[in-house]
């Protein structure tokens, strides 16, 4: 979960050249300024604390973890065995394990790809339609939006039914009789297929909203100009709308990104990465041998391989957000 | 021009129905009776319409207590959340202190933890505590997970109040706190409300954590109970999807609060020109 709106520069602001009245008790001028130098390290004292021990904390455990070998017994005997690069051997060595991983990669950048190409284009369509018809567009995206995870699971499983679902009798009803029975399921790959629908269907609202946002705070005067010199649609979009669009877009690429390559819930809850480990991830390859088979040690290393692929994947982005924010305090 | 106009619309209708129809699938499911359900005929709209699966769902053993779960555990987080965020954006946003910057680097970066990725640690952090399969551990890592967006965005919304505001009450005899009590925060609300909704769905959706630490059913979250819903439901989908609608409801109401709050924006008026 990221904030997704930047927010202007702070005004730099001197909380001690604000007025201040003396302490009614007239205690010493000295011990004001103390507490006044000390209030934002104590204001921000719980926030650091928690994140620190919550965040920090398991972030360094989980590096560490991936060099012990640390399983059930090991566990309830309290036993630290080291095994050095065992674990990374094991799971970098098993070919099914690189087969998982360029699964994840291919059905993230595919996911990524088509919900923002979608958000992009429903952004665009909100600024061409009627006011009327963009509210009644911005009341269905917003039913998507809010469904909880596992009720929209539920429901797509519903949908997809083999025997009663809508989709195969709606299928039938316009004559492709082959989908009597058909099963959406049976294969891992029209598994994620489904799973791949599902988290676009939820995730284009967001896309589609954030870019609209940003596409109605271009001004008007350029397409003014691009009219006047004769632009047809296409080249507007090149030459005026794609510029002012693309830092949000980095962004919002950026973030489904990160939100799409851990995907967990929904494939679990689906087929819980089956059928015979056909649309595993490596998010569910993380729990079926960390919390399934007990196997700590390997599966804090499938998290650190996880991480790095993921920071691997967004690194140049990550570089210059953070260098464009110092920029900016 | 027309024509495009015309067909523009059309376009957008059918995208929205592509976005409406699950919930509408969902709705229409839930009101169904049972035997429409499991039968082959064609019906887009129910024939006839029914309460009685909300009244199965809601009395399935375990419903209950995974809806009591699931609504403690996310505002018990959120609050926590949205209290000690304040504390950190306020400071943030209206002191300067040694170390500022690396503080907001901190918010920033630590909302990009990747939890999913922590599973394991979390998990052995809770076993340690003795808190597996109670709930505290869940409100504990809800309020971790969310802790550093609210801050980073309520940051955001105490930037947007302008300064003045706060040195005009304290002008008029506020002490600094009396200040922030009857300026800013009052102006803060809606961004409070906003920030709070993102929080409370993102606990209200979680489901790796919920499903790996709490193996006791009674512990159960609803999106946990709502995945085993073929153990509790087999192939009742008309008990399925009220559970689901039930499910989403809270969070759709939320939803509106939001739109209508967002619009009314942070500090409209407060400062003319």
């Amino acid at each position: 979960m990221t904030a997704v709106h930047t927010t202007d520069a702070a005004v730099p602001t001197n909380s001690s050249s604000a007025p201040r009245r003396a302490a009614p008790d007239g205690a010493p001028r000295r011990r004001a300024g103390a507490f006044d130098r000390a209030l934002p390290y104590l204001l921000l004292a719980p926030a650091v604390v928690a994140i620190l021990w919550m965040i920090g904390w398991p972030v360094l455990s989980v590096v560490v973890t991936s060099f012990r070998k640390l399983n059930l017994r090991e566990l309830t005997r309290g036993e630290v065995v080291w095994t050095g690069l065992d674990n990374y051997v094991e799971i970098l060595g098993d070919p099914a394990f690189w087969g998982i991983a360029a699964r994840t990669v291919v059905f993230t950048a595919l996911v990524v790809a088509v919900s923002v190409l979608a958000g992009l284009l429903i952004a665009l369509l909100m600024r061409q339609i009627s006011p009327f018809v963009r509210i009644v567009l911005q009341v269905a995206m917003l039913l998507a939006w809010a469904m909880p995870l596992l009720a929209a699971t539920t429901v797509y499983q519903w949908i997809f039914d083999q025997q009663y679902g809508i989709l195969n009798k709606t299928l039938v009803k316009i004559g492709f009789d082959s989908f009597t029975g058909y099963s959406w399921f049976s294969t891992g790959t029209s598994t994620l297929a489904v799973i791949g629908l599902l988290i676009v269907w939820q995730a284009v609202p967001f896309l589609a909203f954030s870019l609209y946002a940003g596409a109605i705070g271009i001004p008007k005067d350029q397409y003014e100009a691009a009219g006047i010199d004769g632009a047809s649609g296409w080249q507007t979009f090149r030459a005026v709308t794609w510029p002012e669009l693309r830092p949000l877009l980095l962004m919002v690429t950026f973030l489904s990104l990160l939100w799409d390559f851990k995907v967990f819930a929904q494939i679990w809850a689906m087929k819980k990465g089956g059928p015979d480990g056909g649309s595993t991830t490596l998010a569910v390859y993380q729990y079926l041998e960390g919390i399934s088979k007990s196997h700590f040690g390997v599966a804090a290393a499938v998290s650190v391989v996880m991480v790095a692929l993921l920071a691997l994947l967004t690194f140049q982005y990550l570089r210059r957000l953070v260098r464009s924010q110092e920029g900016e305090l | 021009m027309i024509a495009k106009k015309i067909s523009a619309n059309v376009v957008a209708l059918v995208v929205a129905l592509f976005f409406a129809f699950p919930t509408y699938w969902m709705v229409s499911t839930a009101l169904k009776p049972r035997k429409d359900l499991l039968s082959t005929g064609y019906d887009l709209v129910p024939f006839s319409v029914t309460g009685s699966n909300f009244a199965t769902a809601w009395a399935k053993p375990g419903f209950l207590s995974a809806l009591g779960n699931s609504l403690m555990v996310a505002l018990g987080a959120v609050l926590a959340a949205i209290v000690v965020g304040l504390l950190a954006a306020v400071a943030l946003s209206r002191m300067r202190f040694r170390g500022r910057k690396s503080f907001v680097m901190l918010m920033l970066v630590a909302q990009m933890a990747p939890f999913e990725a922590l599973l394991i640690p979390m998990f052995l952090m809770m076993r340690d505590l003795d808190l597996l399969d109670r709930l505290p551990a869940l409100a504990l890592i809800y309020f971790a997970v969310t802790l550093p967006f609210c801050a980073w965005t309520l940051r955001g919304f105490v930037n947007g109040i302008p300064l003045e505001l706060e040195e005009a009450a304290m002008v008029d005899g506020c002490g600094r706190w009396g200040a922030f009590r009857r300026v800013t925060l009052p102006l803060l609300g809606p961004g409070l409300v906003a920030t709070s909704v993102f929080a409370f769905v993102t606990a209200w959706n979680e489901f790796l954590f919920a499903l790996s630490l709490m193996k006791d059913q009674t512990k159960e979250t609803l999106p946990v109970w709502l995945s085993g819903f073929q153990t509790n439901f087999g192939t009742d989908w008309g008990g399925a999807m009220a559970a689901s609608a039930l499910f989403t409801l809270p969070v759709l109401v939320f939803f509106l609060i939001v739109q209508r709050k967002m619009v009314t924006g942070v500090t409209a008026g407060a400062v003319k020109g």
